[in-house]
């Protein structure tokens, strides 16, 4: 199968002009410029095969919006090589533009002054979208999103949530196979980030969009995405399965014990001292117990605590996908 | 080369520029002040001047008043913001939006500030014709067979500073603050265009100069036609020089447009 984004050896270098400081500095910079180089991103190489959902993460500044750029066609690659729905993004722009759907979460392709609905026409026009797909489209959009209270409303008047929506219909109305999305849910609600999602969702199973998403919330990437790619200093860390992550790299499980008795504490204690696993109070009825997950199983623990005590409840929890990235970056820069 | 469809998206864009400024048109009200104080200035000036001369390079005083008049009437519907405009898009990294579109940015430019310029044509330019008119002793159109030449020519002054702002505007990509450069333009176009003193008060080393430039068809131009001072040769060659020149200033924005977005830089977000 054909696939829908290739990328390889993908960089982009930007040169970067280095201010001196005080007044003599500031002489200086008027007639010698010192320069220097920043790897935005550094040589990564992926695919993405059609009807895939990929979450890419990465801290500010890793190169995720640098990568998206250049696979939206607005930069241009230092090196590498990029494909995508099959063109060259930066060379043909303006074909390749028309079937792509594009959203900045931080800026709107809607004009500003005039109302919504108004944008929307003009891009149906821009992307050859008949009248009637139009109609249909709207309302297909407008069941999901509710639209229709705010269409006659200009952009500058709408809430956050609203123009998001708005925006995303803007990037879908010409039902472009491979969609875009740079922090589509950065300042939204609870209510209008689940929204967002299903709405997504159900673009991907009706159309087999292919969407590629940015995104620092990662609760967006474990409702909408199986694959991850994670980035940090222009480099891919990490590119694979999301539940292969989370086995692969969640070092540490820890069980909680609702106990019966505060003195149940002190037992438990004994029984794993000179263990490896940690055992901790969290207040004066509940202990958690945190181990590495390859030195012991949570079958064994517990068993281990019920041959003793007796407890009110049981939970085991996995270490957060926030904590997993945390601790990649970490190892990468150990000064953080 | 284009087909309807691209045509009709174009047009599409010079409905948002008219729908869009709507949003603003409390401004113009203040604008036909604005308007009618700067050519009273300039009525002024030329009546002190011509105090002791009653003709100046085949000017008399009635000629040089419907001069500055008309030139302001017709530079309300010239001028345009693409240059501030495309520098602003540059300055907040908005010109992504741009990019994401798959329409031609120069013709999109031009096509919005067309939009915009026929709004002004009824807020602003009509409106100033009508005060000034009342006002100052204006002289009609010294032949009105010359009338629609002397639009289509107002018409193409606005592509020619269109295009021009578009070519500066663009300088922003690459140069990140052109602020400067927006005002000496500004005020380069204002003296170059004759829309201050006319072309032929100039020196002849200037005049010469200037027949290699376009800005002298922005103002001078159209202006000399309305005051029937361009016989019938000279008018079809003032309108051919236009068109000659919005080809040229097309394609060098199409060109520099093209260089300059390969150089772009986005950091951040």
């Amino acid at each position: 199968m054909a696939m829908m984004v290739q990328v390889q050896d993908l960089a982009k270098e930007f040169r970067t002009f280095r201010r001196r400081e005080g007044v003599w500095g500031a002489f200086q910079n008027l007639f010698v410029r010192e320069y220097q180089t920043v790897k935005a991103v550094d040589g990564i190489s992926f695919d993405i095969a059609p009807g895939e959902m990929v979450g890419y993460i990465g801290p500010n500044g890793a190169g995720k919006s640098t990568t998206v750029k250049m696979l939206t066609g607005i930069l241009v690659p230092t090196r590498g090589v990029v494909y995508a729905n099959g063109f060259v993004p930066y060379r043909d722009r303006l074909r390749y533009t028309k079937t792509i759907g594009v959203v900045f979460g931080q800026r709107t392709q809607l004009w500003w002054d005039i109302a919504v609905i108004e944008s929307l026409k003009l891009l149906r026009k821009i992307y050859d979208v008949s009248w009637r797909d139009f109609q249909e489209r709207l309302e297909h959009f407008d069941q999901l999103l509710r639209l229709k209270d705010y269409l006659n409303t200009p952009v500058r008047k709408l809430s956050l949530g609203e123009r998001m929506r708005c925006d995303l219909v803007a990037a879908l109305l010409h039902r472009p196979k491979l969609l875009f999305l740079d922090e589509p849910t950065i300042g939204l609600d609870i209510v209008a980030k689940k929204n967002i999602r299903e709405f997504l969702k159900e673009i991907n199973r009706r159309d087999q969009t292919t969407v590629l998403l940015t995104t620092h919330d990662l609760s967006d990437i474990e409702e909408l995405c199986q694959r991850i790619m994670v980035i940090d200093h222009g480099r891919l860390l990490y590119d694979g399965r999301l539940q292969a992550f989370k086995e692969q790299l969640g070092r540490w499980k820890q069980v909680k014990f609702f106990l019966k008795d505060r003195g149940d504490f002190a037992e438990l204690e004994s029984l794993f001292a000179g263990d490896t696993l940690q055992c901790e109070r969290l207040d004066d009825l509940t202990a958690r117990i945190l181990f590495l997950r390859d030195q012991v199983s949570s079958a064994e623990v517990i068993k281990k605590v019920l041959s003793r005590l007796e407890v009110r409840d049981i939970a085991i929890e996995e270490e957060s996908i926030e904590e997993i990235v945390k601790n990649i970056y970490q190892k990468r820069n150990p000064k953080l | 080369m284009f087909r309807v469809s691209e045509v009709l998206t174009y047009l599409e864009f010079a409905r948002v520029g008219f729908v869009n400024i709507l949003a603003y048109r409390l401004r113009y009200y203040t604008g036909v002040l604005t308007y009618s104080i700067n050519v009273a200035v300039y009525y002024f000036i030329w009546k002190a001047i011509y105090a002791h001369s009653s003709e100046i390079e085949g000017f008399d005083l009635s000629d040089m008043i419907t001069y500055v008049a008309m030139g302001w009437v017709v530079r309300s519907f010239y001028f345009n913001n693409i240059d501030h405009d495309l520098a602003v898009q540059v300055m907040e990294g908005k010109i992504a939006m741009d990019l994401i579109k798959p329409v031609n940015a120069q013709l999109m430019y031009v096509s919005e500030a067309m939009g915009e310029s026929c709004f002004r044509l009824f807020m602003l330019s009509l409106p100033t014709l009508v005060v000034l008119s009342l006002v100052f002793p204006l002289k009609g159109p010294a032949d009105w067979r010359l009338l629609p030449a002397f639009f289509a020519s107002v018409v193409l002054a606005f592509f020619l500073v269109a295009l021009v702002n578009f070519l500066v505007g663009t300088c922003a990509i690459r140069l990140k603050s052109v602020l400067g450069l927006l005002r000496a333009k500004h005020f380069l176009i204002e003296i170059l265009s004759g829309l201050l003193i006319p072309i032929s008060f100039f020196p002849g080393w200037a005049q010469r100069l200037m027949d290699f430039l376009p800005f002298q068809f922005i103002a001078y131009g159209p202006l000399l036609i309305y005051l029937g001072k361009r016989d019938a040769a000279g008018v079809a060659r003032t309108l051919a020089l236009q068109l000659l020149w919005v080809g040229i200033l097309f394609l060098l924005g199409h060109l520099w447009w093209r260089s300059s977005i390969r150089k772009l830089a986005v950091h951040g977000g």
